[in-house]
């Protein structure tokens, strides 16, 4: 009965209560839209400057993270990464060198970054391959490099020509060797551009005689929203020996980056659910302070108090799962198709994007979390909003507003 | 089931400069089965009276006894289900629920009550038959004019088998032939169901089939007669 009656007397006024629903569900639709837009794009950029780079794992000796040096290793053997990988949602265990040496020409040296990789494992993940703009890919076991395209113009070297490194290798030994260059890469960020030289893992291993250990494992989740757990369960299986860092440690720049942008988003989603909430507000309070009379005939004949409190409740409950409804019908209909179509991205942007190796899209992240949050929030706004209402409802004096009056018990 | 009302004071705004007195000092008997109209000009205390009586306003002073019990110090709890389960309502502006249909304003009170579904619309149908709409139970107040509203008010106010029914100026509103027709109605429960009806008017039609009429004149009782 107490349904029936909630249901009924939310279409008394049906214009208002449409309205209400409407503002609700559009408020749902907006932020929805918006946060599945904003966490799409987080997901692809991390996603893409992960395989890029860090990885969105990595495992490394415990100092490593700290002093960066080529002593500070792990053991390179699949024995080592076995556990890892059998873990589910790794997608890509990649064993990396990474240390800096003096790169040399016949005229001119300077200070670079050295990757050793499994080629063909490297391209897969990253698609380094893609970026080749003179000569081949490194072949697995071979000793040859490849370096970025303004490191190749700073030294004057091209393909075919021999790069003299030069630095320190595993416990204080001298790392150097003479690479023919096997191809030249562009990279579109210059920082990057003007010091990569990539080499096969084994021979980045004679170079630095590092044996069979390695600077880090690259690990990759096929889902972002697991990497969290991920790290958790790699810290307990390796313990103290190694230093489990997610994306956020390895890149806190871009971390922060996506924690300001986020902030500034959910800012404007508060923005408005406070316009929102202010509507739904001034609704409810109508909804009970014109039926003071027929809340008095209804405690006057008998019904509760808490009775009448629930059937306000209900009529508040009934507006925000009408306007939820709404909102979830048309966030799913929208936020589908673009999930299937993302936004295309054109211009400067795109084109910067391309160079990068990344689809310019803008893609829609499809989340069970960011429907459930909003869901929350629209309940906890209702909730709210029912405060004074229902306190004016539970002070109601009978008596008063029988005769329509002032109904505050004081 | 008998009223006794003892030393029954209530003054407005008791701390003001300006207290008023609805009801003064009033003792006063009503027994079972009474088809009691209390009359007076307005503000007269008749309807401070009625809900003193009916337990939705409570005195200054005195007391109120329903078959022994004083009404007057039970919890708002308490008072509520003795509202529900003793007291019939029926108001000047018939106050039913617009969205509920005829059937289901009858039936509203006896599901605050706990009683089955089936109970509920077999007791709702013999009230409205009862009180001439049986083939109406389907419309919503706004479909019923004045009279077969306060009809499904009374039908209402009986559903719960109260044990009096408080009914405040229910003919107000009504013409002649509802008004008769009403006071047929009522007069016949009262008669047939030995229901106690106590009605607050200034309506003569209404006053002249009284059994009992208790005239009030600024809160105190200045005449008590039987017809």
């Amino acid at each position: 009965m107490l349904i029936k009656l909630a249901w009924r007397n939310l279409w008394r006024q049906k214009r208002r209560t449409l309205l209400t629903a409407f503002a609700l569900a559009l408020a749902l639709f907006l932020s929805l839209f918006m946060r599945s837009m904003q966490e799409g794009s987080y997901e692809h950029n991390i996603d893409n400057s992960a395989r890029f780079s860090t990885g969105l794992i990595q495992l490394q000796s415990p100092e490593y993270a700290t002093t960066e040096s080529i002593e500070d290793l792990l053991p390179g053997d699949d024995d080592f990464i076995a556990p890892a990988k059998a873990l589910p949602h790794i997608s890509y265990a990649l064993p990396r060198i990474e240390s800096f040496l003096l790169a040399s020409s016949e005229e001119r040296s300077k200070g670079v970054l050295v990757y050793g990789v499994r080629p063909q494992l490297e391209s897969d993940y990253s698609g380094i391959e893609d970026k080749l703009v003179a000569g081949r890919y490194l072949t697995p076991g071979a000793q040859q490099v490849l370096l970025g395209q303004g490191l190749a113009e700073y030294l004057k070297l091209g393909v075919g020509d021999e790069l003299v490194l030069y630095g320190q290798g595993y416990h204080g030994q001298t790392a150097a060797g003479v690479y023919p260059i096997a191809g030249i890469l562009h990279f579109p960020l210059a920082q990057l551009d003007n010091q990569l030289v990539y080499m096969p893992l084994s021979a980045a291993q004679g170079l630095f005689s590092t044996g069979k250990q390695v600077t880090a494992w690259v690990l990759h989740s096929d889902n972002l929203d697991e990497v969290a757990p991920l790290t958790e369960r790699l810290s307990a299986l390796y313990g103290d020996r190694v230093k489990v860092r997610d994306w956020q440690s390895l890149a806190p720049e871009m971390a922060q980056q996506i924690a300001l942008d986020r902030a500034g988003g959910l800012f404007m989603i508060c923005l408005l659910y406070l316009i929102v909430g202010f509507a739904l507000f001034a609704t409810i309070l109508m909804m009970t302070l014109e039926r003071r009379r027929e809340f008095g005939v209804m405690l006057a004949t008998g019904m509760a108090r808490l009775t009448l409190l629930r059937l306000v409740m209900f009529e508040s409950l009934l507006i925000a799962a009408l306007g939820t409804a709404l909102g979830l019908g048309v966030s799913g209909v929208v936020i589908g198709y673009f999930y299937y179509h993302p936004i295309s991205l054109t211009g400067e942007t795109a084109r910067m994007m391309l160079e990068m190796g990344w689809e310019p899209v803008m893609p829609m992240k499809v989340s069970l979390a960011l429907v459930r949050n909003q869901v929350i929030i629209i309940l906890s706004l209702m909730a709210l909003c029912l405060i004074y209402p229902l306190w004016r409802t539970q002070h109601l004096v009978v008596v008063a507003a029988l005769k329509g009056g002032d109904d505050d018990q004081g | 089931m008998t009223i006794a009302i003892q030393a029954l004071t209530k003054i407005y705004n008791p701390e003001s400069d300006f207290p008023v007195a609805a009801v003064k000092s009033l003792d006063l008997t009503i027994a079972q089965g009474e088809f009691v109209a209390i009359m007076g000009p307005s503000g007269s205390g008749k309807t401070t009276l009625l809900n003193m009586i009916g337990g939705i306003d409570s005195p200054s002073s005195g007391a109120v006894f329903i078959d022994g019990e004083d009404i007057t110090h039970l919890s708002e709890q308490a008072l509520i289900a003795f509202r529900r389960d003793h007291v019939g309502f029926i108001f000047q502006d018939y106050s039913l629920l617009p969205v509920l249909t005829a059937l289901e304003n009858v039936e509203f009170v006896m599901q605050l009550q706990g009683h089955s579904e089936a109970e509920c619309r077999q007791r709702a149908m013999a009230l409205l038959t009862q009180v001439g709409l049986a083939g109406q139970q389907d419309k919503i107040p706004a479909k019923l004019s004045g009279g077969q509203q306060q009809r499904v008010a009374v039908a209402r106010a009986l559903a719960p088998r109260p044990r009096f029914v408080m009914a405040d100026e229910p003919t107000a509103n009504l013409d002649a032939k509802s008004t008769a027709e009403l006071l047929d109605i009522m007069q016949s429960l009262n008669e047939q169901e030995g229901t106690t009806f106590i009605f607050s008017t200034h309506d003569p039609r209404v006053i002249a089939r009284a059994k009992r009429v208790i005239v009030f004149e600024d809160g105190c009782l200045v005449e008590d007669r039987r017809q």
